[in-house]
């Protein structure tokens, strides 16, 4: 049997096992713990150096309502929402449509096509940042949360496209052709037949472009400045501007930043669901 | 119901045809069968007829109408699929009315239609259910209940029985037999199964390498085959197939063995014995050296070669015999189970 139960092995081998997986898990935690602890202590206690020890007092409810009252962390977090939320939507969207002309149609340069949006992936987008900074001044949309959201949809479309023709290619391509042979016509296909078998492939790509452009920061910072338009990533840091090195404001606020990505992942997950065609063939 | 009419019909991807100059006409409610092996272009046909596929040169007319550049949708036609393509987020009773709801038939007609259809293949009690609920047999149902809802001028039917299991093969055989004959539509079927296309044919057109070898009655495909082709194709066990050299009112086998038919040739031929035909005799002309027997109840397969010679030979003997292998078992082909073939066409010799 594989992998063999841990039981089934010898005294020292468990022994090692049941030291050794706790030891590795707090070390791959301690990021985390220390930004949550940091989040809870007083000023204080970090101006004093008290980075691990215990804290004096407990400031969990003073520290994070003090970011929402006391900071633009709400308007930074609303920002990251009205970036985010239309980068999914709108990504997904699009590249619902032309995965599904690349999987489904057959037509002059379709390769091609393909390839450009699979080959979109590999520019470093670092070189993209002088050009595409210019690109909004001239649009007017510097500083905007519009223009960083479209940025987003057209770089991100690139990706979700290659995911989506491959996953529509994967259905069985008998149910498009029985739909044409009974006269439904190729939007409602695509409406009403795939779209529908597309459920766990949007909500996957849903969760990760929704981290992924929550949690970006370099984009946030080079087309953004300013608490009327910069998303959380970016914003926490001026929280410490604001006061002397408050870091355990920008740990609280780090704390609530990260909530919304996984909040998602849990709301979507049980779309994730495998063989939704089942029962279409065979 | 309409007449079906295949005039020259071609296919080519890019420079390779695969299907060259079929012809054929299929009468109003007749139910054709195309056969052949694997990669013969059965189902490319069948996909041309439904205008899955493009036609290269050549006409198809359905009812007397040329179809080539009509869309599927526009064919009236229904197409029943190998792995049945059922829409799994719908119910079943959606996935039958969903081309009649698509057609803007009347709701209560809709409901009429499809009740009446659940009927006929007795799945009314599913129809509440989606496709993964159901079994191989009842998913195959409700793909058939898809088509004849749609009450089309044409039944176009690929592989449909293939992925179900020997038994409910057989049975699904029949229904789709008895159903053709009581609605009188007109249908096409592809299959690869000889038994399937025998059963269930008025006629029908035997594929190979893009070639009509023939288009006949099952019977005819049997008594007359064309060619080696439908000869070895039609028939289980295949045709026995013996390299001979023509003579006047005989055949004289490699062997020296001289076999008796109505027939005068010359030079090289092939004499096609069917293994039912060949009859255990003490005097036969045939001297069989037994190799393995398979006994298969109602009658048993005698494979042997042809003795001093490494021809294959299967007889076929009815009830349960035991024969002693290496023993050499005498066979006469009986009256008239004699086929020619020309040696280089491999076409029939009548």
């Amino acid at each position: 049997m594989f992998p063999t139960p841990i039981e089934r092995r010898s005294v020292a081998l468990q022994r090692l096992y049941k030291t050794a997986l706790p030891i590795a898990m707090v070390m791959w935690l301690l990021p985390l713990i220390a930004v949550a602890l940091t989040s809870i202590r007083s000023a204080g206690d970090i101006t004093a150096g008290n980075y691990w020890g215990w804290p004096t007092s407990f400031n969990l409810i003073q520290n994070y309502s003090d970011i929402f009252t006391n900071t633009p962390l709400g308007s930074y977090m609303w920002n990251s929402v009205r970036v985010t939320v239309p980068t999914v939507i709108g990504a997904l969207a699009l590249s619902c449509m032309s995965g599904f002309a690349l999987a489904v149609y057959k037509f002059k340069g379709d390769m091609l096509v393909f390839f450009m949006f699979v080959a979109g992936n590999f520019v470093p987008f670092q070189i993209l940042m002088v050009p595409v900074r210019d690109l909004t001044l001239q649009m007017g949309l510097y500083n905007s949360v519009t223009g960083l959201a479209l940025f987003h949809i057209a770089f991100q479309t690139g990706f979700c496209t290659l995911f989506m023709r491959n996953f529509i290619r994967s259905l069985p391509v008998e149910l498009i052709e029985a739909a044409r042979v009974e006269g439904v016509k190729e939007w409602r296909i695509f409406w009403f037949i795939i779209l529908p078998l597309m459920r766990p492939a949007i909500a996957a790509l849903a969760v990760l472009v929704f981290t992924f452009i929550w949690n970006d920061y370099f984009w946030a910072t080079v087309l953004t400045q300013g608490a009327e338009s910069q998303p959380v990533t970016a914003g926490l840091y001026s929280l410490n501007g604001q006061w002397v090195a408050a870091w355990h404001l920008v740990s609280a606020g780090s704390i609530v930043a990260a909530l919304p990505p996984v909040a998602i992942f849990f709301l979507l997950q049980k779309h994730f669901i495998a063989g939704l065609t089942l029962g279409a063939v065979k | 119901m309409a007449t079906i009419n295949l005039d020259q019909l071609t296919k080519s991807y890019g420079p390779d045809e695969v299907l060259h100059h079929i012809s054929g006409d299929i009468n109003d409610s007749e139910f054709v069968v195309i056969v052949g092996p694997s990669g013969c272009g059965k189902s490319t046909l069948l996909r041309m007829i439904a205008g899955l596929e493009t036609v290269t040169s050549g006409e198809i007319s359905i009812g007397g109408k040329i179809v080539n550049e009509i869309e599927p949708a526009d064919r009236d036609i229904a197409m029943v699929f190998q792995n049945y393509a059922l829409y799994p987020h719908m119910s079943v009773r959606e996935n039958m009315a969903y081309g009649l709801k698509i057609r803007k038939t009347p709701k209560d007609e809709i409901t009429r239609r499809v009740n009446e259809a659940a009927d006929i293949l007795e799945i009314r009690e599913y129809l509440d259910r989606k496709p993964r609920q159901l079994s191989g047999g009842q998913r195959q149902r409700v793909a058939m209940g898809r088509a004849i809802v749609r009450d089309p001028q044409v039944f176009l039917f690929d592989e449909p029985l293939s992925n179900l299991d020997a038994k409910l093969r057989v049975q699904m055989r029949l229904e789709i037999r008895k159903l053709q004959k009581r609605l009188g539509v007109t249908s096409i079927y592809v299959t690869h199964d000889q038994v399937e296309a025998m059963t269930l044919g008025d006629r029908l057109m035997v594929l190979n390498a893009g070639y009509v070898e023939q288009f006949d009655t099952p019977i005819e495909l049997y008594e007359r085959p064309a060619s080696m082709f439908v000869a070895g194709f039609i028939g289980s066990p295949a045709m026995n197939f013996l390299t001979a050299t023509g003579g006047d009112g005989l055949v004289i086998l490699d062997n020296g063995t001289a076999l008796p038919t109505r027939l005068s040739t010359s030079g090289p031929v092939i004499a096609g014995i069917r293994p039912e035909h060949l009859i255990a005799e003490p005097e036969g002309v045939l001297p069989v050296r037994v190799e393995m027997l398979e006994q298969l109840g109602a009658n048993t397969l005698v494979h042997g070669v042809l003795d001093g010679s490494d021809i294959p030979i299967v007889a076929s003997v009815t009830g349960i015999q035991s024969l002693p292998v290496n023993d050499v078992v005498r066979f006469t082909p009986g009256p008239d189970a004699l086929h020619l073939f020309d040696a280089n066409t491999e076409r029939r010799l009548s």
